[in-house]
């Protein structure tokens, strides 16, 4: 029949094989669809962050003005009761402890997991045999389920584990690691370091791979040291990088919850409660969900506030 | 019957036809649970063949949540009206539970039942307001010393501790570098107050009282096995599951632990007794905290209600449930069933001894108890730690308990 275009037609093939013609596509969309398409092709990671990452959120603010706890809750009438849950937080010394827990928590795994991780990445920059296998195996910790490594942490910390055993070899006596408030917060952090350098490790790792070699290369011409050329090169040429590393790691470290909840449960004494285990404690275990959510809302603040901070402070 | 091919497809589009007409009138009742040893869901699945074989028009679907879980779910449930058949909650949240108004008083159904006039006063307090009753207990569980026999042989002990002044000697003794006398558990959580609470309640004690001389005393009492060392420092890490491991690698002569756990240790092949709980002075009796299931019906509908109820009564009949106390390492807590339990295995013995005078934990405060034993916790972790004495950490305690039970 005449009217149907044999495929392969000449005009056809024209029209696939040239530059695509905007233009005409629209012209072809027809003006209804015209002012919508744009936002079609955004709609799926729009609905998907109001669902799943805002409402969430706002829920839970919006829970920690209400009084709910489980007498509230299945009537679903949890009144509104302004600051009281706020109030109620932040007269109990219980969560200024988990608050500065928090932030010493955070600074001291930082501190170390950055440090750690820098020298390390400045160490396999050099060429020797196995290297990539060592890294590999430095990214074990990293990978490895925090359920194994924290109840791994808690047999090493035993009175008679492994690591009052090292200990006795210099003399030490045997240190009661986890049932001390001091030296379990010591604890979890030692616990935390190791989960997290590798992070670190390798993010600044493949950070100083990307400086150009030309400019080491003047710098040895002009005589510079080695320490004056990770001063002077490596360490501003990987600033982008740092900053990142460094607020990603706030973020991770501020959240931990896990590994503290297995090792030490925010015990002995609520000594080593962060602010996710006692959120968590007020809000699965005393039910009281409006001031879990309270202290919750706290916890995402300070992430806020340390990476503003972070931010003012690396711009300097 | 079905002998010819014919005759077998016959049979079988009969049947099929049948099932079809029957499943249009089949209530499902689901339970929701959180049994996953496999002793359990063996009991489970049993229970669930015999029942549907009896009530065809009611089928039985179980939904496993986990332990942490179960609590936050069937209130989520219950406040978007999708709530299960029945609820398998554990004794302490019942009528906390109840008391958000998620659950069904079925007083009128289990008074009738021989087994209710039968069962003990601990599980029936604590399913029971009032004159309401919100539950049926699957079956108890409670807390007894497991002692190592060997090393008692090798001290030269020849029975196990019945007194305060037993333990505490025979724990002295036992105590041998890498081994320590007792073993118990005081991590932070519930677990710390529940095992406790037996040797607070055998000195008449009380979590509301906790300034009181009985408490103080039940207190230095496990202090000072920590300072003394006959006790590991570390048991204020170590949950219940810690604490059977150090028994069963003999890192510990002696533990305080439910019955649940009997059949971990008799699996590690140890040689081992149980013991009732030591009391203060010889001629008391111990009183200790009751654990266990309790089948909860929530509010549905008229129908699956009552398909619910059907259920529990089924469970209820003496035989059966002496059966599925023993698949899941219950007492029951039905007095002659019980009994009997008890005459048939020797380490459950201690545990049926003590069920007359067990408590349920909810005499304590009622519906605040969670809020009062994470007070208490903190009182037992600040004093075996060392953090405060045991009089100062006590007062601490009884200052936020006050403020608590105050609040209704």
């Amino acid at each position: 029949m005449q009217t149907v275009t044999p495929i392969g037609d000449a005009k056809d093939r024209s029209g696939l094989a040239g530059p695509v013609n905007f233009r005409a596509l629209k012209k072809r969309a027809g003006r209804s669809q015209r002012w919508f398409t744009p936002y079609s092709f955004v709609l799926p990671i729009v609905l998907f962050t109001l669902l799943f990452l805002a409402y969430p959120v706002i829920y839970s603010v919006a829970l920690s003005f209400r009084d709910a706890t489980i007498d509230t809750f299945v009537g679903g009438d949890m009144p509104f009761n302004g600051l009281a849950n706020y109030q109620q937080s932040l007269s109990n010394p219980s969560f200024w402890r988990a608050l500065l827990n928090t932030v010493l928590f955070t600074f001291f795994s930082i501190l170390f997991q950055f440090t750690i991780g820098f020298l390390l990445a400045l160490f396999f920059q050099n060429e020797f045999p196995l290297k990539n296998a060592l890294i590999a195996l430095l990214l074990v910790p990293w990978l490895a389920p925090i359920l194994t490594a924290a109840n791994t942490f808690k047999g090493l910390f035993n009175e008679i584990g492994p690591f009052n055993q090292i200990g006795h070899l210099f003399g030490l006596p045997n240190l009661p690691w986890l049932a001390d408030p001091r030296l379990a917060f010591i604890a979890i952090i030692i616990a935390n370091i190791w989960i997290g350098f590798p992070f670190n490790f390798i993010l600044l790792y493949a950070g100083m791979r990307a400086v150009p070699l030309e400019i080491y290369e003047a710098a040895k011409l002009d005589g510079a040291a080695y320490w004056k050329q990770v001063s002077h090169i490596t360490i501003p040429m990987l600033k982008p990088v740092t900053v990142s590393v460094l607020m990603l790691g706030t973020i991770y470290t501020v959240k931990v919850f896990d590994l503290v909840w297995i090792m030490t449960g925010g015990g002995p004494a609520n000594s080593t409660h962060l602010l996710s285990t006692y959120a968590y404690q007020t809000g699965f275990s005393v039910f009281n969900f409006g001031q879990a959510a309270a202290i919750a809302t706290v916890m995402v603040l300070l992430i806020v506030l340390l990476n503003l901070l972070q931010l003012a402070l690396q711009r300097k | 019957m079905c002998r010819s091919w014919w005759s077998f497809s016959a049979c079988a589009v009969l049947s099929v036809t049948l099932i079809g007409i029957a499943r249009s009138e089949v209530t499902t009742v689901e339970i929701v649970h959180y049994f996953n040893v496999q002793g359990q869901q063996d009991g489970l699945a049993a229970i669930k063949s015999d029942f549907e074989a009896a009530n065809p028009d009611i089928k039985i679907q179980y939904t496993y949540v986990p332990f942490a879980e179960l609590l936050s779910r069937t209130l989520q449930m219950a406040a978007v009206h999708k709530s299960p058949a029945i609820s398998c909650i554990d004794n302490p949240d019942v009528l906390r539970v109840a008391k958000a108004g998620a659950l069904k008083d079925i007083s009128a159904d289990v008074t009738k039942l021989s087994t209710w006039q039968d069962t003990y006063p601990g599980p029936k307090s604590a399913v029971t307001d009032g004159q309401k009753v919100y539950g049926v207990p699957i079956g108890s569980n409670s807390l007894a010393i497991f002692y190592n026999k060997k090393m008692f042989a090798d001290a030269g002990i020849s029975s196990p501790p019945a007194t305060w002044a037993d333990l505490t000697e025979d724990a002295a003794k036992l105590t041998k570098s890498p081994v320590y006398g007792l073993d118990f558990s005081a991590t932070n959580s519930e677990e710390a107050t529940w095992q406790w609470e037996p040797f607070l309640w055998s000195n008449g004690g009380k979590l509301l009282d906790l300034t009181a001389a009985p408490a103080k005393a039940a207190l230095q009492f496990w202090t000072d096995f920590v300072q003394k060392g006959s006790v590991s420092r570390d048991v204020v890490n170590w949950n219940q599951g810690d604490v059977a491991n150090q028994f069963i690698s003999g890192r510990a002569a002696m533990m305080v632990m439910g019955p649940w756990m009997l059949g971990q240790v008799h699996k590690s092949g140890l040689d081992f007794g149980v013991t009732p709980i030591p009391v203060p002075k010889a001629g008391m009796k111990p009183v200790v905290p009751l654990g266990g299931e309790v089948w909860c019906v929530s509010k549905t509908d008229e129908k699956t209600e009552a398909a619910a109820v059907k259920f529990i009564a089924f469970v209820q009949d003496p035989a059966r449930l002496e059966k599925i106390c023993n698949t899941f390492n219950y007492i029951s807590s039905v007095k002659s069933v019980a009994v009997k339990q008890g005459q048939a295995n020797p380490e459950l013995q201690p545990f049926v001894l003590q069920m007359d005078t067990a408590r349920a934990r909810p005499e304590e405060g009622g519906a605040n108890y969670p809020a009062i034993s994470l007070a208490a916790r903190t009182a037992i972790q600040k004093a075996l730690t060392g953090q405060s004495p045991v009089d100062a950490a006590l007062s601490e305690a009884a200052e936020k308990i006050k403020t608590v039970a105050e609040k209704k």
